[in-house]
């Protein structure tokens, strides 16, 4: 566990010790109303009953606790929230357990949305999203893949049909137009093309 | 109403065993359900990282794949629970009128319009537009008629054999969208479970999260590893012969994971996988050669020779 700790800890925790005082400049008040805007629409209603932190399997292993991300949330803080973004694993289990029917998970979406827009991609992210322009699939199979399924007698791999160009267009045309490829930084090109 | 196979990205390029023994028991050797292939059908997309980062881009992507489904007039059988989730949810989303005009804005651009399939309200010259059904592959296997089918069609029951199932959050949460089983005490696997012969054990926390999800297992592995292992151990406690499991994903980060934690590792196959080896298929057609962790334990013990090639 305690690589896991020290990955987190340089996120949140160490900040917060830095910077034991957290002056008005470093509190964004329309933070809270720009979360409600990517969907996180409880962020101001949430009662603070800690519910939600004592059913999160991740908070039970780091220094992450649902509740107090929350709280950061309503104060504005917005610097502190966006390092604890991708470590949700959206299992809904707050949302199923909060006793005000409050969705902290869609919460957690919602950072994910503002961090992407502020320019913090992970390397993932932008691999599976380069690999759907690419190919069509977000996971291409292999070569090796591909003879494992013929040997199985399963169907040929749509992915290696003619008709499956008609397919890669359209996903490029769908993500052209809702401009997430700019958003991401990606493009269609193989690397060195 | 007839099927179609949704089988997403990780079933066909990571563990194609599973895609096999779907179709095995679906098709005409097994339980004889009318289900059709949609070729065009693509990434679902993964709600770990596109409803994630844009929820316009996804509902887009996800409402492609329901346009197609919708053309053919089928319902959309799931076998991964972030395709479920993620479609269904897409469903739900589209269901605003507002929302589903946006999308379709979106969709004009490769000639796709969402609506909905159209049916005829009887005694009447009315339509009205159903929203495209997405199911889950255990939800359509769980019914009373095809659980009876099942019943007869054992050819090799798993008699002794101690199965631990693993539902995954999103088969089960939020239940808002899935509803398709007790989120807090979940019957459905277990039932198929019992039904071929083999012991169903309890284990502490057994709904808690397999840890990849989210994106968790790509951004910090061993975060993931961390919470695999928990579950892990409380499953090694009662002795398990094998997790069973009704989502891929899940069934990756077991399987990989494992190597991490311990060496005496517990096979993991897909629910799919163990219904074809009781119904009697073909196993060197199950890919379980290419899991991780060796399935051949279990397979001695349910009385069948090791799969080698």
């Amino acid at each position: 566990m305690g690589e896991v700790e020290k990955v987190f800890i340089s996120g949140l925790r160490e900040k917060l010790i830095e910077d034991k005082v957290i002056t008005e400049q470093d509190l964004v008040p329309e933070f809270a109303s720009e979360i409600i805007r990517y969907g996180g629409k409880d962020v101001m209603t949430c009662l603070q009953c800690g519910n939600c932190t004592g059913v999160c399997p991740i908070s039970l292993k780091i220094e992450y606790k649902t509740r107090t991300t929350i709280k950061y949330c309503q104060f504005g803080m917005k610097s502190h929230t966006l390092s604890t973004r991708w470590v949700c694993a959206t299992c809904y289990r707050c949302y199923e357990h909060c006793p005000a029917d409050l969705n902290p998970a869609e919460l957690m979406i919602a950072l994910r949305h503002i961090a992407v827009r502020e320019g913090i991609v992970p390397p993932f992210v932008k691999t599976a999203a380069s690999n759907l322009l690419r190919y069509g699939l977000t996971v291409k199979p292999d070569e090796a893949m591909l003879k494992e399924r013929e040997q199985l007698g399963l169907p040929q791999a749509a992915i290696t049909k003619p008709g499956w160009e008609r397919v890669k267009k359209d996903i490029n045309t769908i993500i052209e137009t809702t401009k997430y490829d700019r958003l991401l930084g990606i493009t269609n090109k193989e690397e060195g093309e | 109403m007839s099927y179609a196979y949704f089988f997403g990205c990780v079933i066909p390029s990571r563990y194609p065993g599973i895609e096999y023994a779907v179709r095995w028991v679906m098709g005409p050797e097994g339980l004889k359900l009318d289900v059709s292939d949609i070729e065009e059908f693509s990434c679902c997309p993964v709600p770990g990282i596109f409803y994630s980062t844009d929820r316009d881009t996804w509902l887009a992507l996800a409402a492609r794949n329901l346009c197609l489904a919708q053309k053919n007039k089928s319902e959309i059988v799931t076998v991964c629970n972030g395709c479920f989730s993620s479609l269904l949810k897409a469903t739900e989303y589209l269901s605003e009128p507002k929302v589903m005009g946006q999308t379709n804005k979106v969709l004009s651009k490769i000639g796709m319009k969402y609506t909905g399939i159209p049916e005829r309200v009887e005694g009447s010259n009315r339509r009205v537009f159903r929203p495209v059904s997405v199911r889950h592959f255990v939800g359509i296997v769980h019914t009373d008629e095809t659980m009876k089918a099942l019943s007869e069609s054992i050819k090799r029951p798993l008699k002794n054999i101690k199965v631990a199932v693993h539902y995954g959050c999103h088969y089960l949460r939020p239940t808002e969208n899935t509803a398709i089983d007790d989120p807090n005490d979940p019957i459905k696997v277990d039932d198929i479970v019992k039904i071929l012969g083999a012991e169903s054990i309890e284990y502490d926390d057994k709904l808690a999260c397999c840890g990849a999800g989210g994106g968790v297992r790509s951004h910090i592995v061993e975060l993931a590893n961390a919470l695999t292992e928990d579950k892990f151990k409380n499953i090694s406690n009662e002795n398990a012969d094998v997790i069973v499991t009704p989502c891929p994903f899940c069934l990756l980060q077991f399987d990989t994971a494992q190597k991490s934690f311990t060496k005496r590792g517990i096979p993991v196959v897909h629910v799919a996988q163990l219904m074809a080896i009781a119904m009697g298929a073909d196993l060197s057609k199950l890919g379980l050669e290419l899991h991780n962790v060796s399935c051949n334990p279990l397979l001695a013990k349910i009385g069948v020779t090791e799969v080698s090639r």
